[in-house]
């Protein structure tokens, strides 16, 4: 009896323990374009409202959760789709960038995703909304989103006190070896020695001046986004024979990558054989640096696609071994995508979405960020994540998924209307302009990489940012 | 022996040709076929001493020969309804959708011909197994199912023999056909909206019952004594291959005339595309007990149904591989339990009760729109009224179904709960001595 007694007691004391839910109260989202919901070549509100971080703080009940939301079309303006058979045409839905919604917001922002920030930007890069105002775009992002020409992205993040924080940094120290198709050590990508470095301070940083839990999220690899994959190395003849296109350093191979940044080149014939009505004129395979700038390479061979995946997964250990010193969890994204780039779809209500450009519902017409439907499936996968990871089904306050039907089916309101276009808007055809625009946005400025980081980095507290300080001038 | 007249055969005939006729249909496996049978649950095995006994336990009619030529034929109105609630991811937390109301009426049609004391001839046509599910317009589901209808009718012939006073034996065939008749929208995400759309719709189905499949039965029942009886019997697969099948796909206009042309390149919208699939349906064993004293009779059965045969439904577009369905069901075998009792108040009056426990075959994974099923329970209630050779079989049941969610397992990745599962079944029976 005693025992039986005994044991009710023990049970009564373990059902009262109190249970280790994550407090969800301030969330604080550290990152790039990914992080701030930037799509289809802009940051919109449309899409802002979507980002996986809104979703996440919606679905965990985040009291306040604030974004720099810029009103539609965005900035830069998204892009638009006005033709997609018999070849894509896709256009800037205006002329006009959109204006700052929620400038004037007192404090940082929640959703502290800098489009276009790579690791080095998170440590040292700031950002002045009065530049931007002036109608300076020179360093637009993160003037519109860390504004006060003081602290960094860590720092306000810091500074907010947060008691849950997701960190997925470290896109755009990659990402630019895939866009200009020339993994460069230095140059195009960051070298692995600075990248574990920056991140180690970063790590430590959080750890030290926060309590917040911690999901830190690693990288998808580049040969799983469209914006690589779509275009084949060769035209397919009525009977299935395949004729290689043309690159600068030779014939392409079958297993090479041709970037989407080539298809406006394509359409004026270069890369495609004389014989078959094209210029023969070679497709530039490699990143050239004139005296207008950098031309981007639109080829990937094989062992430079393998050079920039062996930097991911370099990348990805070093995010790892830092999670682990610091008690952080790790999202593996990169599993998840090449999963999906893989054919295994991701399925729902009888649907399946994948990876195909325009087609395949994940990715937006850039080709290297998701969509609407794509961020919710992150956010999706992101919270399943949580909830095991942080074993909120057994402890409680386990976190409800979000809602795929209505981020899939959206509302009328969510329909951005596109603003008329000219017709030699509509000749365009999936435009090169338009194309370095968004690799001015979404791919760190080339002169970023001749920056190493200063030794320590530049790191609350010495700079003293007071939790909810207010950030404007 | 008896003899068999020339206008029994014409009405023997009658009944055979009527039964392609009529129209039925409903929940997956069906057990009304005889008011009051179903009133006593089922429970029949062991007690089969009227012409459902064709459906329950076919050696019972070698002890009904002294009632000469009987005809037994009914149906049952079943209203089923059914609610859903949504879970993440999708079609979300909150969702709701609800299926139509729809009333099926399976008949059933039972017909015996004694040939001696001894020997006993049977004709049945019983919907053993039905489905239908039918979701209101525009639902969250509507990419997987919108509309569900499976049919099948088991045309039986038996032989029956009582070897002594107290054992009987049975076997038989069976002929069963098979309808399929499925549709669902299909869906794209808008390359322009980057939205969900329902771009089309497809509708399968079958050229009405000409799927067939031959099966067997096998019955006995014993007269223990003492007024107990035990009764066994057993009824093979049926393993239906449906070659001409064929979908029928309908373009909905998205608004964009060239994705509206894409998509028309990859879906035959506007044609008949023939396909084809197969089913293999569970065999069933009865096993049975009863007493029967003066005015009241008492039975118990255990019933297991082989539902593991059920792995996948595949649907084959021969000219449209790219099309081709594989609906993942991992069934498993399951068991049913049921109670019955009748009591007599004199020659003409009777009433029946009866309970059942239906264990659902359906794994959690494969819940669906096209069936959401969980154990079931059945109250019964019946009564008879004979007048001379004429019996009339009234009877109601009350079916309701446990509330069962797929939390996160949903092989359609549809997640949700299948709730308020309940039935109302009318059962109607006719019987007449000749």
């Amino acid at each position: 009896m005693k025992k039986v007694l005994a044991l009710a007691v023990a049970a009564v004391v373990l059902a009262t323990v109190p249970a280790a839910a994550v407090d969800f109260t301030t969330y604080v989202a550290l990152g790039d374009s990914l992080t701030a919901g930037f799509s289809s070549g802009g940051l919109a509100q449309p899409f802002q409202e979507g980002s996986y971080p809104a979703l996440l703080a919606r679905q965990a009940g985040t009291p306040v959760f604030e974004q720099p939301l810029v009103e539609y079309p965005g900035i830069p303006p998204v892009l638009i789709l006005l033709q997609l058979h018999p070849g894509p045409v896709l256009v800037p839905a205006s002329e006009t960038p959109g204006r700052p919604l929620n400038a004037e917001y007192p404090y940082p922002y929640n959703n502290l995703g800098v489009p276009g920030a790579d690791l080095y930007d998170l440590l040292f890069t700031t950002g002045d909304i009065y530049n931007l105002l002036a109608g300076n775009y020179d360093n637009v992002m993160h003037d519109l989103i860390l504004r006060n020409g003081e602290h960094t992205a860590l720092e306000q993040a810091i500074g907010l006190d947060p008691t849950f924080l997701t960190l997925w940094i470290g896109n755009n120290d990659v990402l630019g070896a895939a866009v200009y198709a020339t993994p460069i050590d230095g140059v195009t990508m960051t070298p692995a020695a600075n990248f574990e470095q920056m991140y180690n301070t970063v790590a430590a940083a959080l750890a030290e001046h926060t309590n917040a839990d911690m999901v830190f999220i690693n990288l998808p690899d580049v040969t799983a986004i469209p914006f690589i994959t779509t275009l084949k190395p060769y035209i397919e003849l009525p009977d299935g024979t395949h004729v290689p296109l043309i690159g600068s350093k030779g014939l392409l191979p079958e297993d090479a990558y041709v970037t989407l940044g080539a298809a406006s080149l394509l359409a004026q014939g270069i890369g495609i054989p004389v014989e078959l009505g094209g210029t023969g004129i070679p497709l530039p395979e490699d990143l050239q640096i004139t005296a207008e700038g950098a031309i981007p390479g639109v080829v990937l061979r094989q062992d430079e696609a393998a050079v920039i995946n062996g930097r991911v997964a370099a990348f990805n250990d070093i995010i790892a071994a830092a999670a682990d010193a610091v008690g952080a969890k790790v999202f593996d994204v990169n599993a998840f995508f090449n999963e999906v780039a893989s054919g295994e779809l991701w399925s729902v209500g009888g649907l399946e979405i994948g990876t195909a450009y325009m087609v395949g519902g994940l990715f937006s017409y850039d080709g290297v960020h998701p969509q609407k439907i794509g961020y919710g499936v992150i956010a999706a996968e992101l919270i399943d994540f949580i909830n095991e990871a942080f074993d909120l089904r057994h402890y409680g306050g386990e976190i409800t998924n979000v809602n795929m039907y209505e981020i899939m089916t959206g509302s009328a309101e969510d329909q951005p209307i596109p603003t008329p276009l000219t017709t030699a808007d509509i000749q365009r055809l999936f435009t090169r302009e338009a194309f370095q625009t968004l690799q001015q946005v979404f791919v760190p400025r080339l002169e970023n990489y001749h920056r190493t980081p200063r030794q320590g980095g530049r790191v609350a507290p010495e700079l003293g940012v007071k939790p909810k300080a207010n950030v404007l001038r | 022996m008896f003899n068999v007249s020339r206008k029994q055969l014409v009405t023997a005939a009658a009944v055979l040709l009527l039964v392609p006729s009529m129209g039925w249909g409903a929940g997956f496996a069906i057990f009304e076929n005889g008011a009051r049978s179903a009133a006593m649950g089922g429970a029949f095995t062991a007690v089969a001493d009227d012409p459902s006994a064709m459906f329950w336990n076919p050696a019972g009619m070698a002890f009904q020969t002294d009632k000469g030529m009987q005809l037994m034929a009914g149906v049952s109105l079943i209203a089923p309804t059914q609610d859903f609630r949504g879970q993440a991811v999708y079609p979300g937390d909150g969702y709701t959708a609800s299926q139509k109301s729809q009333i099926f009426y399976p008949p059933h049609l039972f017909f015996l011909m004694p040939l001696n004391e001894r020997w006993t001839l049977g004709f049945g046509a019983s919907a053993p197994f039905g489905l239908g599910t039918w979701w209101e317009d525009d639902y969250a589901g509507r990419f997987i199912s919108k509309r569900t209808n499976i049919q099948s009718f088991d045309n039986a012939f038996n032989v029956a023999w009582r070897a002594t006073d107290w054992a009987a034996f049975s076997a038989g065939v069976d002929y069963l056909t098979f309808q399929l008749d499925l549709t669902n929208n299909i869906g794209f995400v808008n390359p322009y909206t980057q939205q969900l759309v329902d771009v089309g719709q497809v509708h399968l189905m079958t050229d009405g019952l000409k799927n067939s499949a031959f099966g067997w039965n096998v019955g006995a029942l014993f007269k223990l004594g003492a007024g107990f009886s035990a009764g066994i019997a057993y009824r093979s697969t049926f393993d239906v291959k449906i070659d001409d099948a064929y979908g029928s796909f309908i373009q909905f206009p998205s608004g964009y005339p060239d994705f509206d042309a894409v998509l028309a390149s990859r879906i035959p919208f506007g044609q008949k595309v023939s396909g084809k699939s197969s089913i293999e349906l569970p065999d069933v064993l009865s096993l049975g007990l009863a007493w029967t004293g003066e005015t009241w009779t008492v039975a118990v059965q255990y019933n297991w149904q082989g539902w593991s045969s059920f792995q996948t439904l595949d649907i084959e577009f021969i000219d449209y591989p790219h099309l081709n369905q594989s609906i993942e069901e991992g069934y498993e075998n399951s068991n049913t339990y049921r109670i019955g009792a009748e009591h007599r108040f004199n020659e003409k009056v009777a009433i029946q009760l009866g309970w059942v426990y239906d264990e659902t075959p359906q794994p959690r994974f494969s819940m669906s729109p096209l069936l959401g099923d969980s154990d079931r329970r059945e109250y019964n209630i019946g009564m008879s009224y004979t007048a001379g050779k004429m019996r009339f079989d009234v009877g109601y049941t009350y079916l309701m179904a446990a509330r069962r969610a797929t939390d996160g397992t949903s092989v359609d990745g549809y997640d949700g709960e299948y709730r308020d599962t309940v039935a109302n079944i009318f059962n109607m029976t006719f019987s007449y001595q000749f």
